[in-house]
């Protein structure tokens, strides 16, 4: 049986989507079966930032309105053939589809791939709470700005009165040097604020930029800091699932990405 | 008969529980509940009420009314108690959760906390209500409110909203182990923090002189 893994973030534009889309490539990189799942019914995007655009044919609402099977909606990725995506609704709106019918969906892909990660859209009406319906685990991206901070800790709330939690964080866009000049909150400051467990951190990073304009994960690029940054949260994620494989600490991968940062700064 | 004997309120550990008399005339009491709601607006807006109805036989007609007028001051109304299997069924058929209650409430007196403690973190959005004094035992972090009726205590770091004393006492207080609040309310007093950043230490405000007051805690003599 897989999990089932929400990403979600409150504010909009703060990575989800991106962040959905690498950690999806660097799973699947390292041989797990992967479907990602666009939540994000009426403003999809998924699909654009992983170069696979044309060739959706069937989508999330045709599944759950039995228009079209499962098998059919789902679109192989260009490089993995583990990976999957299932594309929103372009046309529909978020009332086109009920949290039932996620949890549901959410059930069948559960027995055919070792993760499913779900986009979430932005905000915390019901396309939130459907997205967060059939999660097993929840994801809460932000970036380190106070606004961003905020709505994850709104998030953070109502996945717990939904009994989803507990959450684990990712921090994205850091700007190592706004930080060490204290013009930015660090790390610290965010995690002191959540107090949820921290999943990992991304660098600010221009790679991820040209990277999701091509319709391509920057975990394919191994110049990407970003990329990097993602293949370890995988590695963490994954290695839930294989207690034998040796992952770095939280304290491990923060030294590493912080000193990868000194590398770059000199 | 005195407006407290017709309308009362009670928190205990399940939320707030207004309870209203059985035997005034229905207007004179929606008329009383108006006025028990305005004059208490800062610790009422918002918040979620069961509505304990006693004896009185109330159809859904009246009901409506009563939800409208609790509506109009930001309360809602989660569930209905009453001995009156047809005012059970009225709630119902306006969507409320109805609860029977025993004919001799005296018997099995609702458990009344004077004093709520909370272990967790308030987080933006969650609203933590009580007619008595709260003890919160985490951090109200920005966005997290605590409206009480006694005095408020925070161990923990309190960044978030704080209104003591909201039923209109003047004398209610506010400590916490680190006070940098968005803002403080005691009473019908407002105070916004200092813009410049406070200390980390434990401090607590009260009024004196018709002002919110800040200090440290070793400032504190009774």
């Amino acid at each position: 049986m897989g999990r089932v893994i929400t990403v979600t973030s409150g504010k909009g534009g703060v990575g989800k989507t991106t962040t959905t889309a690498n950690l999806g490539t660097a799973l699947a990189m390292r041989g797990a079966r992967v479907a990602v799942v666009d939540a994000d019914i009426g403003l999809r995007n998924l699909d654009v930032v992983m170069g696979l655009e044309n060739r959706i044919v069937y989508d999330l609402v045709d599944v759950v309105e039995g228009r079209a099977r499962l098998r059919q909606a789902l679109i192989k990725d260009k490089r993995l053939p583990e990976l999957c995506l299932l594309p929103a609704a372009q046309t529909r709106d978020k009332d086109a589809v009920s949290a039932q019918q996620m949890i549901d969906l959410t059930r069948q892909l559960r027995a055919e791939f070792d993760f499913v990660l779900i986009d979430s859209p932005a905000g915390i009406e019901a396309g939130f709470r459907n997205a967060i319906a059939g999660a097993d685990e929840v994801i809460i991206v932000t970036t380190p700005e106070v606004s961003a901070v905020r709505d994850a800790d709104r998030i953070v709330g109502l996945i717990e009165a939904a009994e989803k939690g507990p959450a684990s964080l990712i921090i994205n866009r850091i700007k190592p040097r706004l930080v060490s000049r204290g013009e930015m909150l660090s790390v610290e400051d965010v995690l002191e604020l959540l107090a949820i467990s921290l999943l990992g951190i991304v660098p600010e990073d221009e790679t991820i930029v040209i990277a999701t304009n091509r319709g391509e994960a920057a975990v394919y690029d191994p110049n990407s800091l970003a990329g990097r940054a993602y293949i370890n949260i995988a590695q963490r994620l994954a290695g839930e699932d294989v207690p034998v494989m040796a992952i770095p600490d939280q304290q491990g991968m923060l030294d590493r990405l912080l000193s990868l940062f000194g590398r770059r700064r000199t | 008969m005195t407006m407290s004997d017709l309308i009362s309120i009670k928190g205990s550990r399940d939320g707030l529980r207004l309870r209203l008399d059985a035997n005034v005339a229905w207007s004179e009491l929606l008329h009383r509940l108006d006025l028990h709601l305005g004059e208490r607006q800062s610790f009422f807006h918002g918040a979620n009420l069961v509505i304990d109805l006693g004896e009185r036989e109330v159809s859904s007609a009246q009901l409506d009314e009563m939800l409208a007028l609790i509506r109009q001051h930001g309360v809602q109304a989660t569930a209905i108690d009453s001995t009156e299997r047809s005012t059970r069924a009225a709630a119902r058929s306006v969507g409320l959760t109805a609860r029977p209650l025993s004919r001799s409430p005296e018997a099995t007196p609702m458990p009344e906390a004077e004093a709520l403690l909370v272990m967790r973190t308030l987080r933006s959005g969650q609203v933590l209500r009580h007619t008595g004094h709260i003890t919160l035992i985490g951090d109200v972090n920005p966005g997290g409110e605590i409206i009480a009726g006694g005095s408020v205590v925070v161990w923990g770091r309190l960044r978030g909203l704080v209104h003591a004393g909201a039923l209109g006492d003047r004398s209610a207080i506010i400590c916490a182990l680190e006070l940098r609040p968005t803002q403080l309310r005691i009473a019908d007093l407002i105070a916004r923090a200092p813009d410049q950043q406070a200390l980390s230490r434990p401090e607590f405000a009260r009024v004196i002189a018709g002002e919110i007051i800040v200090d440290g805690w070793e400032a504190f003599k009774r």
